[in-house]
C-alpha cells in the first residue's frame, strides 16, 4: 500500500501529419495512502489516459507519477506493484477461474494454503464461489467481470487500479458489491484508482472523486463537496441524479428589495428570489443552481408551482413542477399529495442556491455563505 | 372497452419460445409500461403488435377487430424507438411530416398538424433545422412527434430514453406524461429501467421469462409484488430476502430473522410452518447510532451513496447481511469506519414469499 502522485502528468497523441491531441492536460493529483479515489467523466475525457499512464500501459508525455516515493514514469507495468482489474487486460482462458485469481498471489510468493483460503474468500465477496472450477470463456460477461474483480482484490499491492470496475454487473447485485468491495477495500487499506463514466459509482465507492472533461481536471474533492460546492457548471450539472435545476438569472437592485431574477430559456422573467448579499453586478449573466432534493414542499409560504408530474419509485418521489415557464425537478423522501395541474407551494431555500458566472462556468457562491440573515426565503 | 387487446398469443422462433398464452388489455388513452430483464420478450411484443413478426398462436386486436391480417402500414400504430431513426436529409418540419406525405396529404392540413404537435413537444423553433443541427433532446423529440403526428390510435415506444443523457432523460420522464394525455393515445411503453416504468406507466406489465408476471399500478406491484422475482426486480437496492419459516402465535404468526422474532401480516394457514422467503426492503431498516427500545445490535460494514439517498451494508447478529437505505443526509452521521450501529425493522411492511414457488403468500398489500 502507498500513495500516488502526478505532477503536471500530460499525454499527447500523436495524430495523423504529426498533429497532437491533447488528451490529458497537466493533471496533478495527490492520492493518499488508503485512499479510494475515482477518476469521473465522459468518453474521451482522459480518464482512460490517465489510469492507463499510472498503470504503464501508457508512456507519459510530460510530468511525474510516483507511487510512494518511486518515480515510475519509465518503469514497465510489472514492475510497478500494482494489481489491476481492465476491460483488455483479459482473464487467463485456459486457467480455471480459480486459478485466475491464485495466479498472482503464487507470484508473489504467498503460501498455497493462504492462497486458497484467500481465493474463497474473495469469491465468496463476489458472489463467484459456485464459478471457481469453470473457464472464463464459459461465464457471462458480469460473471467475468466480477473474476476480474476477485482477481485484482485478492492481491496486496501497493496501488489497486480498476477500470469500469462495475459496468456490467448485474442490477440487482450492484448494490451488494459495491457495498461489500468499499467494506474490503477500506478494512484492508488497500490505495485504489477507479475509472468510470457513472457518477452514481463513482459516489458510491469514492473517498474522492476526480471529475475530468476535455482532459482537464475539473474538480477532485469529496462526493459531499461535489455535491454542495460544485466549481463549476459542468461539475453542477454532472454530478447528481436527477441532476441539479440550473437556470438563468440576473441581479436587479431597481425596486426597494434588491433581487435575483430567474429567468426562463428565451430570458424572460420567471420568478424572483432575494438577492444575496454578493458582490454582483447589476446585468452580470449568472446561472443558478439547486438540487431537486433541496426544493422543499407543503409549507404554506413559498412559490406557486403547477404539478406536471408526481412520480412515487417506492422510496422516493420525482416531481416535474412549472414555475413562470420554468420547469423544475423535485425529489421528496416520501410520497407527496398533489394532483397533474394542481398548484403547490415549493421553497428554494437560498442555503441550497448556487450560483455561478454564465460566461466562465466558474462557481460564485453555494449555500450557507448566501444566508445573509440566516433564513431562508421564498419570494 | 379495452383498446387493445392481446389475447394469449405465444411467439416461438424455432424452438425457441418467447412466451406463451400472454395476455393484456389496455384502456383507451392509458399508457401501459412494459418492464422486464433484457431477453424476456418486450421488443418481440412491440414487433408483433406492429405487425413485423407473425405469432404462432392468439390474436391481437384494436378496438374490437382483429389486425392480425393487416399489413403492417395499415395497422394504424405509431412507433418510436431508441435511436430516433430520423431521415439525415429532411430538416425536422420534412421528418415530422414524412408519415402525412405518405399517407397523401399536404399544403395547409401538414402544416397545421406538424405546427401542433411541435408545439406540443416544444421544437417548434427548431423544425428548419437538419438532424445534425439538432441537439439530441430535439431529435428525441422529432422522433416522438413523427410519430404522433399521424394521430395514431396506439402508439409503441421501444426504450426511447435509453441512449440519452441524465438530464433529457428526466426532462422527459416529466414531461412525457402531459405530451401523451394530450395526444389522447394508448401507449405500449417499453422499458429496462423499472423507475422509469414506475414513472411513466398507469400500469406496469412485468415480463419476465415466457410471460407476464404481473399487471398492475406501479404502487400495487412495488407494495404487493405478486412474486419474489417481481419484487426483485423493482427497488434499488435491491428488496432483502431472507429464509424463515412462519410459525403460528396466538392467532397470527411470528418469524425469526436476524436474530429476533418478528410479528407477522395475516398469512393464509398453508404458509405456517413452510419455508418462505421473509421480503425485507432497505428503505424499511432504521439504521441509528444509539440504541433505542427494541432496536437489534448490528454491524455497519459500508456506507454507498446511491444518488439522492445512502445504501447501508449490515452485517446482523446471526452473521447474515442486510441492505438498508436512507436519506443522503442521514448517512451522513456515520463516519468512515464506524461499524456499530442499532437496527429497527418495520414489521408491518414485511412480504412473505413461498420458498419453493416464490408466490406472495402474505404482506404489505395496499
Amino acid at each position: 500500500m502507498a500513495g500516488l502522485r502526478l505532477d503536471r502528468v500530460t499525454k499527447v497523441y500523436q495524430g495523423r501529419r504529426g498533429r497532437g491531441v491533447l488528451a490529458v492536460d497537466a493533471v496533478d493529483m495527490a492520492v493518499e495512502d488508503g485512499e479510494i479515489v475515482g477518476l469521473l467523466g465522459s468518453s474521451g475525457c482522459g480518464k482512460t489516459s490517465t489510469l492507463r499512464m499510472v498503470a504503464g500501459f501508457e508512456t507519459v508525455t510530460e510530468g511525474e507519477i510516483r507511487i510512494g516515493e518511486r518515480l515510475v514514469n519509465d518503469l514497465p507495468p510489472a514492475k510497478r506493484n500494482v494489481a489491476m482489474a481492465f476491460e483488455g487486460y483479459a482473464l487467463y482462458p485456459p486457467l480455471r477461474i480459480r486459478d485466475n485469481i491464485a495466479f498472482g498471489l503464487l507470484r508473489d510468493r504467498r503460501p498455497k494454503a493462504e492462497v486458497a483460503a484467500r481465493v474463497a474468500e474473495v469469491a465468496g465477496l463476489l458472489e463467484i464461489g459456485d464459478l471457481l472450477d469453470r473457464y472464463p470463456p464459459s461465464l457471462s460477461g458480469g460473471e467475468q467481470q466480477r473474476a476480474s474483480l476477485a482477481r485484482a482484490l485478492a492481491r496486496s499491492a501497493d496501488l489497486h487500479l480498476l477500470d469500469e470496475p462495475m459496468s456490467q454487473l448485474e442490477p440487482q447485485l450492484r448494490a451488494i458489491l459495491r457495498a461489500r468491495i468499499k467494506d474490503w477495500l477500506i478494512s484492508h487499506k488497500m490505495t485504489t484508482v477507479f475509472v468510470t463514466h457513472d457518477q452514481t459509482e463513482a459516489i458510491a465507492l469514492a473517498d474522492r472523486i476526480a471529475v475530468m472533461e476535455a482532459g482537464v481536471l475539473q474538480q477532485f474533492a469529496t462526493p459531499a463537496e461535489l455535491k454542495e460546492r460544485p466549481a463549476n457548471l459542468f461539475v453542477a450539472g454532472f454530478i447528481g441524479e436527477p441532476p441539479m435545476n440550473l437556470f438563468k438569472a440576473v441581479a436587479d437592485r431597481s425596486g426597494a428589495q434588491p433581487l435575483l431574477v430567474v429567468q426562463d430559456e428565451a430570458g424572460r422573467r420567471a420568478f424572483d428570489l432575494p438577492l444575496p448579499d454578493l458582490p454582483l453586478s447589476e446585468g452580470r449573466a449568472l446561472h443558478l443552481g439547486i438540487r431537486p432534493h433541496r426544493i422543499g414542499f407543503g409549507a404554506g409560504e413559498g412559490i406557486a408551482a403547477k404539478v406536471l408530474s408526481n412520480h412515487w419509485l417506492g422510496d422516493q418521489t420525482h416531481l416535474g413542477l412549472e414555475v413562470g415557464g420554468l420547469v423544475l425537478t423535485g425529489v421528496a423522501d416520501a410520497a407527496i399529495e398533489a394532483r397533474l395541474g394542481s398548484e403547490i407551494a415549493v421553497e428554494l431555500p437560498l442555503a441550497a442556491l448556487h450560483v455561478f458566472d454564465s460566461e466562465s462556468g466558474q462557481a460564485i457562491a453555494h449555500g450557507a455563505s448566501l444566508v445573509a440573515d440566516g433564513r431562508g426565503a421564498a419570494a | 372497452m379495452a383498446y387493445l387487446v392481446l389475447d394469449k398469443l405465444t411467439k416461438r422462433f424455432r424452438r425457441e419460445t418467447v412466451f406463451e398464452d400472454l395476455s393484456l388489455s389496455a384502456e383507451p388513452g392509458e399508457t401501459i409500461a412494459v418492464f422486464g430483464p433484457s431477453g424476456a420478450g418486450k421488443t418481440v411484443l412491440l414487433r408483433l403488435i406492429a405487425g413485423v413478426f407473425d405469432p404462432e398462436a392468439g390474436d391481437i386486436r384494436l378496438d374490437g377487430r382483429s389486425i392480425l391480417h393487416l399489413p403492417p402500414e395499415a395497422r394504424d400504430v405509431g412507433m418510436a424507438f431508441q435511436n430516433f431513426a430520423l431521415y439525415p436529409h429532411l430538416d425536422a418540419f420534412r421528418n415530422i411530416a414524412s408519415p402525412l406525405k405518405a399517407q397523401g396529404l399536404g399544403g395547409e392540413e401538414v402544416r397545421r398538424r406538424v405546427q401542433a404537435v411541435a408545439e406540443l413537444l416544444k421544437i417548434d423553433h427548431v423544425l428548419t433545422h437538419l438532424p445534425k443541427a439538432l441537439s439530441n433532446g430535439q431529435k428525441q423529440r422529432t422522433s416522438l412527434a413523427r410519430s404522433l403526428v399521424r394521430k395514431p390510435k396506439l402508439l409503441l415506444l421501444d426504450d426511447p430514453l435509453r441512449n440519452v443523457d441524465a438530464k433529457l432523460r428526466y426532462e422527459m420522464r416529466l414531461e412525457l406524461p402531459r405530451v401523451l394525455k394530450q395526444a389522447g393515445v394508448t401507449v405500449l411503453y417499453v422499458t429496462q429501467d423499472y423507475k422509469e416504468a414506475m414513472a411513466l406507466g398507469d400500469r406496469v406489465a412485468v415480463l419476465t421469462g415466457g410471460g407476464i408476471a404481473q399487471l398492475d399500478t406501479p404502487e400495487r406491484i412495488y407494495k404487493a409484488p405478486a412474486s419474489r422475482e417481481v419484487a426483485q426486480l423493482f427497488g434499488d437496492p435491491t428488496i432483502n430476502l431472507l429464509p424463515a419459516r412462519p410459525e403460528p402465535n396466538g392467532g397470527g404468526a411470528t418469524v425469526d430473522i436476524v436474530g429476533a422474532s418478528f410479528p407477522l401480516p395475516p398469512l393464509p394457514e398453508a404458509a405456517l410452518g413452510r419455508d418462505c422467503l421473509i421480503g425485507i426492503r432497505p428503505e424499511h431498516i432504521r439504521v441509528a447510532m444509539e440504541q433505542r427500545e427494541g432496536a437489534l445490535p448490528a454491524e455497519l460494514d459500508a456506507v454507498t451513496p446511491l444518488n439522492v439517498r445512502s445504501v447501508l451494508l449490515l452485517k446482523t447478529e446471526d452473521g447474515g447481511e442486510l441492505l438498508a437505505s436512507c436519506p443522503e443526509r442521514e448517512a451522513e452521521r456515520f463516519p468512515r469506519g464506524h461499524r456499530s450501529v442499532w437496527i429497527d425493522i418495520e414489521a408491518s411492511q414485511l412480504l412473505v414469499f413461498d420458498a419453493a414457488s416464490g408466490a406472495r403468500l402474505g404482506g404489505a398489500a395496499p
